[in-house]
């Protein structure tokens, strides 16, 4: 179904490794004209500017760098220098050679779950920036069922060089088996500052960092059809009983409320644990959370069964949901973007990411077409939970490219240079990609995306995806699986959920 | 363009390397028994040369290839020669021996190739399917018993409510009904049994509907499989033969044969997207696009006492009118086929009527307001008979295969054996069910047995259309789920091995009666 588009990547990615040959060669070139070609050192970002003069301190051949850096600078992008240096850091210990940062002609692949035009191409894109000033060829593929794909690379011995895992769990699986690489402490100090405390958490395992933050999703908002509002004199809840009462008023003046649809190929099943851990965030609290997350407090639990049944109450009201597809666990969670726009029904609860899935020109923001709300929590608690999820890229292959490629993503060059990407493609409107880089360019976002922003950092507190932390077998398995057998109805809560507790690797 | 000139190329190495073995090999084992110290100075060179190649070639010791090979190839030619210093042995000791070499030569790679593809894969799973999730700790047969106690995997808690379904009921009377026949014609003609249409034909529907009342109760991965091989197997070799006879000998025989055949062209991925539109189920308040749903809410338009339901009465009215006309005809002629085919042909139609005056037919339910609304069918989310529509997808594609095979079974028939049975004064009907079928009968085993081994290993149509979920689940994709997304490769294992150990009879006795067929 994706045939022309494909064709058309195919095409593109040929004409991009033409150019990153060209490039290549034209960097030797410039590399034998001159001992180091660094541009001018106070243009580099200041953590790279850290590092560099790190690097002096214990370094003999600084003298000849410094020389060389007031050299007269090429036309070549900043960030060239940005790994430049960073390369310099890791080979002058161990050897004298200054050509070792030229990885022109080497050839990086990066494989991930986003796979659409816009978030894979924008992906790509920024990628190209970096390929671009390096030299190195990057290939980005998206699949759209990468995590079964990913285990059978793996354990089939051809994994990509950098993989990007939308599961922090699935990240320590594949750190346990030994099937990538622990970041180096070089690019681990290169981007540890530039992300906020505790986000690298999640993907260090043992003490060992084994990913980079890619992008960040915020997970707690609802996406709503302003029209409806204004028209029928809705106001945006505050609190969850609130929210509760607008369920009931929209019903009560025919509007569909909701848009659910969960149906998403063989990860089918996961808005709806979303829905779940948002709700176990709110309705209990961040330690009912953290145990349950943990595998201490069993599905089984009459506080986590009670808020399944809390979501499936909610869309069982006769009515009070739409589902493109004619029943939720029959709708890909992506095909209500459009109903919503149609004013089919009023609001849909997804992560930031869901702009991506609008029709092409909608307009997204206050007073816009479609408009977001934070999910509200419970008053009575008095605090503002947040679900986040994300990606992790993490390494195959050791090679000073490959961990170039590492840096750059955890860069705010990257996420710039995506930012703008994607936001390109969307055709300049709601780009659907964030991150919580501390020192990307939020001038680049829209005036919704940075309330996003503020929201991931006004959250009190804020977890990561609870199903993208448990293991693999339940996270990305029973969890999705039985989860659908309740929200069709084929089996109860309790059934389901016991099925899960059975499925818990001891 | 340079993949394929590749590719082309490594085609045109091979065949020429191949050609070249078959006839070095050839003159090789000629020479053994025609000159038999040249035969051990040259397998001796080969061999060495091999040797070299090899030590060479893994850097046990330096060297460029082609100096070691050299030497390797003198020593071995050298101690060829030697060998053959003590004597040459009789002449029939020798053919025997080249006629051994031959064999060696000829099926050792391919023996080699099974054996690195197939028969070692399948001890390692084996093997795999006796440990953990991670392969590291011996469970023993922890992880079958995990297939046979998981109740997604095995329910049978439901077996009661066997006996409270109505198609256990229908089937009891289809096979009473069959088994009455049988008896009654048998004691005419002084048998306790009569094996004939009449009785078979009830008692074999009976058994289906049985299987099905089984199968839509008992709930299940392995169930599931099962059930898929009852219903696909079933209807796709009827169908196909049905096709087959009606079909043989019409004026466009072959245009209809060539419509059946042609999802066989399609892949399963592919028709099982097309069937997901056939499938789809829209929203009450959205015109349906999925075919099925839109023609049954079209038809849940019709409201009784409405003008469209007085239509379709009427036409219905007709039908049966006609229907009774045709049993009147065959009861007084006595065709047995036309009377009985018209009055079970009447009986969906009366229905039919029944529901369009009385109930309502079709996809309508109350709405909110008590307006009626479109009601659809979630063909592929309300179990248990979505596994069924999941089939019709494999049945549409695999009758077309039925059919060709059996519509060669038929013509091969042959025309002295029809004539016979003519001359002694067998009806059109009785020359079909005592001569036709009984020859053809080996040919429909195969054609069973190869659905069978087909039907079990099915995994596409189920991982497109619902990737298993809402009760579909079938052993392959959930060995695929387990292994590989949840990277439990014990439990993966030991379901390939579950998959393997049901498909091995089928494919064992499939193997034996092709050979039987072809002596």
């Amino acid at each position: 179904m994706t045939h022309p588009s494909h064709q058309r990547n195919r095409r593109r990615h040929r004409v991009r490794g033409l150019i990153g040959v060209l490039f290549a060669f034209s960097l030797v070139a410039a590399a034998c004209g001159s001992d180091d070609d660094s541009d001018d050192a106070d243009e580099a970002p200041a953590a790279t500017e850290a590092m560099a003069e790190e690097s002096m301190d214990d370094s003999m051949d600084d003298d000849m760098m410094d020389e060389s850096m007031d050299d007269e600078s090429m036309d070549d992008e900043s960030m060239d220098d940005d790994m430049d240096d960073s390369m310099d850091d890791e080979s002058m210990d161990d050897s004298m050679d200054d050509d070792m940062m030229d990885l022109s002609g080497t050839k990086v692949t990066v494989f991930g779950p986003e796979s659409s035009e816009e978030e894979a191409g924008a992906m790509q894109d920024a990628l190209d920036v970096f390929a671009a000033a390096t030299g190195i060829e990057i290939v980005y593929t998206g699949a759209r069922d990468f995590s079964d794909q990913i285990n059978a690379q793996a354990v089939g011995g051809n994994p990509p060089d950098i993989a990007v895992f939308p599961q922090p769990g699935k990240v320590g699986d594949f750190a346990a088996e030994n099937w990538i690489l622990a970041v180096p402490d070089s690019v681990t100090s290169a981007i540890e500052a530039q992300w906020p405390a505790g986000s690298l958490d999640t993907v260090t395992f043992g003490g060992t960092l084994y990913g980079v933050p890619n992008k960040t999703d915020l997970k707690s908002i609802v996406w709503y059809n302003t029209e409806i509002f204004s028209s029928g004199g809705f106001s945006v809840p505050e609190s969850l009983t609130e929210l509760q009462i607008l369920t009931a008023d929209m019903l009560a003046a025919g509007i569909t409320p909701w848009c659910v649809g969960i149906e998403s190929g063989p990860a089918t099943g996961w808005p709806f644990t979303d829905w779940m851990e948002d709700l176990v965030l709110r309705v209990q609290d961040e330690n009912v959370y953290d145990q349950w997350v943990a595998g201490d407090l069993p599905f089984a639990d009459p506080r986590i069964v009670g808020t399944a049944q809390f979501v499936l109450e909610l869309w069982n009201i006769p009515g009070a949901v739409y589902a493109a597809g004619g029943s939720i666990a029959a709708t890909p969670f992506g095909d209500n973007g459009e109903p919503l726009v149609a004013g089919d029904c009023a609001m849909h609860r997804q992560a930031s990411f869901f702009a991506a899935f609008l029709p092409e020109g909608t307009s997204v923001g206050p007073g816009q077409e479609i408009d977001v709300f934070y999910f509200p929590a419970v008053a009575a608690k008095g605090n503002r939970p947040v679900l986040t999820a994300g990606t992790y890229v993490s390494a195959f292959r050791d090679a000073p490219e490959v961990w170039a490629v590492m840096e750059f993503f955890g860069s705010a060059e990257y996420a710039n240079a995506r930012q703008a990407a994607q936001a390109a493609r969307q055709g300049g409107g709601q780009s659907g990609f964030l991150s919580a880089n501390l020192d990307q360019d939020l001038s680049l976002y829209n005036d919704l995306e940075r309330s996003f922003v503020e929201i991931l950092q006004t959250a009190s507190p804020a977890r990561f995806d609870g199903s993208d932390l448990m293991p693999a077998a339940v996270g990305a398995g029973t969890f999705w699986t039985e989860g659908t057998s309740a929200v069709n109805g084929d089996k109860t809560v309790a059934e389901a959920f016991a099925a899960i507790d059975a499925s818990w690797p001891q | 363009m340079g993949a394929l000139g590749g590719a082309l190329i490594g085609v045109v190495i091979a065949i020429g390397v191949s050609t070249a073995l078959f006839f070095g090999a050839n003159w090789l084992f000629d020479l053994a028994v025609d000159r038999w110290r040249t035969f051990l100075a040259t397998s001796g060179a080969l061999v060495g040369a091999l040797i070299g190649a090899v030590i060479a070639g893994n850097d046990v010791a330096g060297g460029p290839l082609w100096v070691w090979a050299a030497l390797c190839a003198v020593v071995g030619a050298a101690a060829g020669i030697a060998a053959s210093l003590p004597g040459t042995p009789s002449k029939p000791r020798r053919t025997r021996l080249s006629e051994r070499g031959r064999l060696v030569t000829f099926l050792g790679p391919s023996l080699l190739f099974v054996a690195l593809g197939l028969v070692i894969p399948l001890l390692r799973s084996i093997y795999l399917s006796l440990l953990d999730s991670r392969a590291s700790e011996w469970v023993g047969l922890a992880n079958y018993g995990e297939i046979l106690t998981n109740p997604n995997s095995l329910d049978l808690s439901g077996w009661t409510e066997i006996f409270t379904s109505r198609l256990f009921y229908a089937a009891l009377v289809l096979i009473a009904v069959g088994l009455g026949i049988g008896m009654a014609v048998g004691r005419r003609r002084g048998r306790t049994m009569e094996a004939l249409p009449g009785s078979i034909g009830p008692i074999a529907i009976g058994l289906f509907v049985l299987s099905f009342a089984v199968f839509t109760t008992l709930r299940g991965t392995v169930i599931n499989n099962l059930w898929w091989v009852v219903v696909v197997t079933g209807l796709s070799t009827a169908l196909g033969l049905a096709a087959a006879v009606l079909a043989d000998g019409v004026r466009w025989e072959s245009v209809a044969k060539s419509l059946i055949f042609l999802p066989m062209a399609i892949s399963f991925v592919g028709a099982g997207i097309i069937w997901r539109f056939m499938y789809i189920a829209r929203p009450p308040q959205k015109p349906q696009t999925g075919f099925l749903n839109a023609i049954w809410v079209w038809l849940g338009s019709l409201r009784p006492r409405t003008t469209g339901a007085w239509v379709a009465v009427l036409i219905l009215a007709l039908v049966t009118v006609l229907l009774a006309g045709l049993c009147a005809f065959g009861v007084r002629r006595r065709q047995t086929a036309f009377a009985i085919g018209a009055a079970v042909t009447a009986v969906p139609v009366l229905w039919l009527i029944y529901r369009f005056l009385g109930p309502g037919l079709g996809g309508s339910v109350p709405g909110p307001t008590g307006e009626p609304i479109a009601g659809t069918i979630l063909f592929l989310q309300e179990a248990p008979f979505n596994n069924v529509w999941l089939m019709v997808v494999l049945i549409w594609i695999q009758t077309g295969f039925a059919m060709v095979i059996l519509s060669a079974a038929i013509k091969a028939v042959p025309a002295e054996l029809i004539e016979a049975a003519r001359v002694d004064g067998a009806t059109e009907r009785q020359t079909f069910w005592n001569v036709i079928i009984p020859t053809i009968i080996p040919t429909i085993t195969v054609v069973a047995t190869t659905l069978i081994v087909l039907v079990m290993k099915v995994y596409d149509i189920v991982k497109v259309m619902t990737a298993g979920n809402f009760g579909t689940q079938v052993i392959a994709n959930e060995m695929w789920q387990r292994a590989f997304t949840e990277l439990n490769f014990g439990l993966g294992s030991a379901l390939a091995v579950v998959l393997f150990l049901a498909v091995v009879p089928a494919m064992a006795f499939n193997i034996r009666r092709t050979q039987r067929a072809d002596a």
